[in-house]
């Protein structure tokens, strides 16, 4: 519990600068918006450019002129953005320490090991809802001056459960990462790495038909915004690899950091 | 009782080695000095008893308990002073300490106070802005604020000065007092005789020896060195080694009765003397003659 605090407390600071830079984003892109809004000639520059362009970042699918389109398409960088704090906030609450080389202290407790990965865990966790929550927050309140109805709430709420979903995959996947690499100062890169490559996997996934498969490799196609903006709800297949990605994850992490050395 | 038992205990680092079938015990109430060269395994058999690290084979147990399987049950009547110490940066002193203490069971505000008072710790500074010799005393205070029965000290006083180092080792010495037994570890000699009952040598990773301090002070040597006028060959006396001369400058060491040496020194009018202390390198050779 004391632990648990502690790495809330050290990771204010990150919660808040990400959720200033998602302000401004959904601030900007709001403001933005008033130019598409029912404006159809807007469109008509959209459609000018490459299609496999426009498939990959999923903005086809989206009416840009409405409200609901429009946060549509600003999916990708909710879900870009989840993933990376969830992944640094899963890695870096142990990577810190033994960069820091405050590991020895904390490990030398008269608690086992499991238990810290949890309290830790958990920290990332609670801040990964914290960011969701704020987002949400943050584009309801930017969207109130443009009189959005119930459509739009609804599928905010969607959205936001997504971003939630693809950050617990990453927050597990970034954990795993920390637990088992031996090398704490690349932990970092190497997620920041692995969310692009998987990201990038899913435009992949959507260029053409034959790379579909691909779509199950990677948690942007699980929740893809096209898709559930259309069937309003998640996939089954998505919700059962996120699911088993996660525990796999956990526990291959839990794993690892009871029987590694401690390297510093 | 043996607080500490290790038995063919060894560790390797891939295929480098940290310790090769490490077995001595540790009495309970005893002052145990451990010296050896850096790089020699100390910090490795520290770790690998505080089940930081896990043994490539061999078994260790402390209050008879394997370190592998009950490491937090152990680790919990231990206290531990790291040859560096490491603390979050952006806490205050008091913070820090408070936050350790919450991990074991009681009331250690009193002792936090008491401890802090005899290493002269400012409690509301950020550990940050703290020097290397201040952080050490954050360290001692945390390694003994919940009243550990059992000590590891890897290489305690460097960045102590003097002052600090005497007022540490008193505090140690009372901690002994009281029935707690200390696992001390260094590469300086001196400090370990002063404190310890007995000491193991380590040297590439193996036990050369374990003996009591008092048959170590016997064949105790002492480097001496002798400027002036004096003839070369009136140092060749029992108990001489490894002498030699440079112009008025002579050098050897020395095991045995010291007021014999200092006879024959008082014989010549000499300019300069110095009796120091052997660096652990000519102890060892003296291990390996």
């Amino acid at each position: 519990m004391r632990m648990y605090f502690r790495e809330l407390k050290a990771g204010i600071k990150s919660l808040l600068i990400w959720t200033v830079v998602i302000a401004l984003l959904i601030v900007v892109a709001v403001v933005k918006f008033s130019a598409f809004e029912s404006n159809p000639e807007s469109l008509a520059i959209l459609d000018s450019m490459p299609p496999q362009l426009m498939e990959a970042l999923s903005m086809r699918a989206f009416n840009l002129t409405t409200l609901e389109g429009f946060f549509g398409a600003m999916f990708v960088f909710f879900a870009l953005m989840g993933a990376m704090a969830a992944a640094l906030w899963g890695s870096e609450a142990i990577a810190k320490e033994e960069r820091e080389r405050t590991v020895e202290f904390t490990l030398v407790l008269p608690i086992p090991r499991r238990q810290i990965v949890t309290a830790k865990l958990l920290a990332a966790l609670t801040n990964c809802a914290l960011f969701v929550l704020f987002t949400w927050v943050i584009s309801v309140v930017a969207s109130r001056s443009y009189d959005p109805g119930k459509s739009l709430f609804d599928f905010l709420r969607l959205e936001m459960l997504a971003m939630f979903m693809i950050e617990l995959v990453f927050l597990s996947l970034g954990t795993l990462l920390a637990c088992a690499s031996k090398t704490p100062r690349r932990v970092g890169s190497m997620a920041i790495g692995l969310i692009l490559g998987l990201y990038f996997i899913s435009i992949f996934a959507g260029m053409h038909e034959k790379l579909s498969w691909l779509k199950f490799l990677t948690p942007f196609s699980w929740f893809n915004a096209s898709e559930f903006f259309r069937s309003g709800r998640f996939e089954p297949y998505a919700l059962v690899l996120t699911g088993v990605t996660v525990v796999i994850c956990l526990f291959a992490a839990y794993f690892t950091y009871d029987r590694r050395d401690l390297y510093i | 009782m043996d607080v500490i038992q290790v038995n063919e205990l060894t560790k390797y680092y891939g295929k480098s080695r940290g310790i090769e079938n490490l077995s001595f015990s540790v009495l309970e109430g005893e002052i145990f000095g451990f010296i050896g060269p850096n790089g020699a395994g100390k910090s490795t058999t520290i770790r690998l008893l505080l089940s930081l690290i896990h043994p490539t084979s061999g078994l260790a147990s402390i209050f008879g308990k394997d370190v592998t399987k009950k490491g937090p049950e152990i680790r919990s009547q231990v206290g531990y002073l790291p040859s560096e110490v490491f603390y979050y940066d952006h806490m205050h002193v008091g913070e820090l300490l408070k936050y350790s203490a919450s991990f074991y069971p009681g009331d250690h505000k009193e002792r936090i106070s008491y401890l802090a008072e005899v290493m002269e710790l400012e409690m509301n500074r950020k550990i940050r802005d703290l020097s290397y010799g201040n952080k050490k005393k954050v360290g001692i205070v945390q390694g003994l604020l919940h009243n550990p029965t059992l000590l590891f000290l890897d290489e305690p006083t460097s960045g102590l000065d003097p002052l600090m180092q005497r007022k540490f080792f008193d505090l140690i010495r009372e901690e002994n007092k009281k029935g707690v037994t200390v696992f001390f570890s260094s590469h300086f000699l001196g400090e370990v005789q002063r404190l310890c009952d007995r000491v193991g040598i380590i040297r590439e990773g193996k036990m050369v020896e374990i003996s009591d301090i008092h048959t170590l002070q016997k064949n105790n040597y002492k480097k001496i060195g002798v400027l002036g006028r004096h003839e070369p060959a009136s140092f060749e006396m029992p108990g001489v080694s490894n002498l030699h001369r440079e112009g008025e400058w002579t050098q050897f060491f020395y095991s045995g009765d010291i007021n014999q040496v200092l006879q024959r020194v008082s014989g010549f009018e000499i300019q300069d003397l110095s009796i120091g202390e052997p660096t652990l390198e000519e102890i060892f050779m003296h291990y390996y003659e």
